[in-house]
């Protein structure tokens, strides 16, 4: 089963990065991961897939649903964490979810997804006292509360200490085990490899690589994904 | 409890949390009635002051709320991507935009219940002699000038810039319109500049509304000609 199916995305705006062109096929219950440098256009393909924002061009198929179109439908079955999102200063955590839960029809059940994420202790806690590893954890929480299928996160370890890093690849691979498919956006070549059943490269717009970490090593004939990565962007640590 | 309602919740929560936004709707108008009730004077025509003073007051509570708070608040969440994330749930955009401004709604009719509290206990302030009127003119009061506040928290680009583009409306408006001074001790050319701000018409209404005079047509129609042109303006332009 196909979770997405994505060919020849276009969307070009001022003051954004365009897309050119980008063709992906994400299957059910996989973790993909989207990877490549800033400015690549990986946001873009994200904001298209969840429906933030219309395609110029291309098909998009995502849960069998048109992103533009089924929006509304689409949104009941997906979740999502943005890149810089926030949530207001003075709101709590409980308070968070219960408010995000109350805008899905079948919403999972806020309380427990808050005590399996480790937030209980936390939940008088308001966001603007929370640390990144604990934001980043309530931000997948709320990804969560609707009982997505599909789920897209954006450069969810951005910023963290490499202690949050870890237990965050351990919550991705919960999600996985859980069945939900998992679209991870980042530019850190060793998470992608950690976590990534498969992977595109994406760099100005267009997808120049795709396939399992180890197949991508291979193709760039290196030791790591990230040497790889180097030797398929042509982009020199110089 | 239903999405929506949920949302109007929270955010009177947080806007009460928020000490700046607690002191302005809620405290400062009361500093406000005492100030202006320190002397007791009636006003020329023999009004108490009180039974001016509680009507204007509540058109000051709306502008905080609807002209200062609110646009600050729309403006801070875009700014941070408030917005933005709940835009990624299934809840209807004009829903989620509904929700502010009532919760904002709230906030006003709280701040003027507070005034009426405190006028009846310490002042001995009236009751309103037409309930129904006093309660039309307040809410289309509200209606018009929170969708000018709207418009504002879409346009500009910061909480920041908010505020002080809220501000700047708001401070002429209250002094002009009669919201703040009491209009029959205003000059006449003071009066017709006031006269042509949107806030001239709530303060009119309601006090008419509240020594039972007639309440204009033209007055209760101009509001809601504000609500709409300008809401309309603004659900328009709204960026998330």
């Amino acid at each position: 089963m196909t979770a997405i199916e994505m060919d020849g995305l276009r969307k070009s705006y001022k003051g954004g990065n365009a897309v050119d062109g980008v063709s992906l096929k994400v299957e059910r219950g996989e973790i993909f991961g989207i990877a490549g440098p800033n400015g690549a256009g990986k946001t873009t393909i994200v904001e298209c897939a969840s429906g933030l924002r219309r395609r110029d061009g291309g098909t998009l198929r995502v849960l069998g649903l048109d992103p533009q179109s089924d929006r509304r439908e689409l949104l009941q079955r997906i979740g999502v964490q943005l890149q810089e999102a926030a949530l207001p200063d003075a709101i709590k955590v409980d308070e968070a979810l219960r408010m995000y839960a109350s805008l899905y029809t079948k919403p999972a059940d806020w309380r427990e997804l808050m005590g399996e994420w480790g937030l209980t202790d936390k939940r008088r806690a308001s966001f603007a006292s929370l640390s990144g590893g604990w934001k980043q954890r309530l931000f997948i929480a709320l990804a969560l509360v609707g009982n997505p299928e599909l789920v897209f996160l954006d450069e969810l370890t951005t910023g963290l200490d490499p202690s949050a890093r870890r237990t965050t690849w351990g919550l991705i691979r919960e999600m996985r085990e859980r069945g939900i498919t998992v679209v991870l956006v980042t530019h850190f070549m060793d998470e992608a490899e950690a976590l990534c059943d498969r992977i595109a490269i994406i760099d100005r717009g267009r997808v120049i690589a795709e396939g399992s970490p180890r197949e991508l090593i291979t193709q760039g004939r290196s030791d790591s994904l990230e040497d790889a990565y180097f030797a398929l962007t042509g982009r020199g640590t110089a | 409890m239903n999405g929506i309602t949920n949302v109007i919740a929270v955010e009177l929560k947080l806007i009460m949390r928020d000490p700046m936004s607690a002191f302005f709707a809620l405290a400062f108008p009361l500093i406000m009635l005492w100030v202006k009730l320190r002397t007791g004077k009636p006003l020329p025509g023999g009004l108490p002051a009180v039974d001016a003073t509680v009507p204007m007051l509540s058109v000051f509570v709306i502008g905080l709320a609807a002209l200062v708070i609110l646009p600050a608040t729309l403006a801070g969440y875009r700014e941070r991507r408030v917005l933005k994330r709940l835009r990624a749930t299934p809840a209807s955009p004009t829903l989620l935009f509904g929700a502010q401004w009532v919760a904002h709604m709230l906030l006003a009719a709280l701040g003027t219940m507070l005034l009426i509290v405190v006028g009846l206990i310490g002042y001995g302030l009236t009751a309103p002699a037409n309930v129904g009127g006093v309660l039309l003119a307040w809410t289309l009061g509200a209606l018009s000038l929170s969708s000018i506040g709207l418009l504002v928290g879409g346009l500009v680009p910061s909480g920041r810039a908010a505020t002080v583009v809220g501000l700047g409306l708001f401070f002429p408006m209250g002094f002009l319109s009669g919201a703040i001074i009491p209009r029959e001790t205003m000059s006449e050319s003071m009066r017709a500049i006031g006269d042509l701000t949107p806030m001239a018409p709530a303060v009119r209404a309601i006090r008419d509304g509240w020594v039972g005079d007639a309440m204009s047509p033209v007055t209760l129609g101009l509001m809601a000609a504000i609500f709409v042109v300008a809401g309309g303006v603004a659900v328009r332009a709204f960026r998330w």
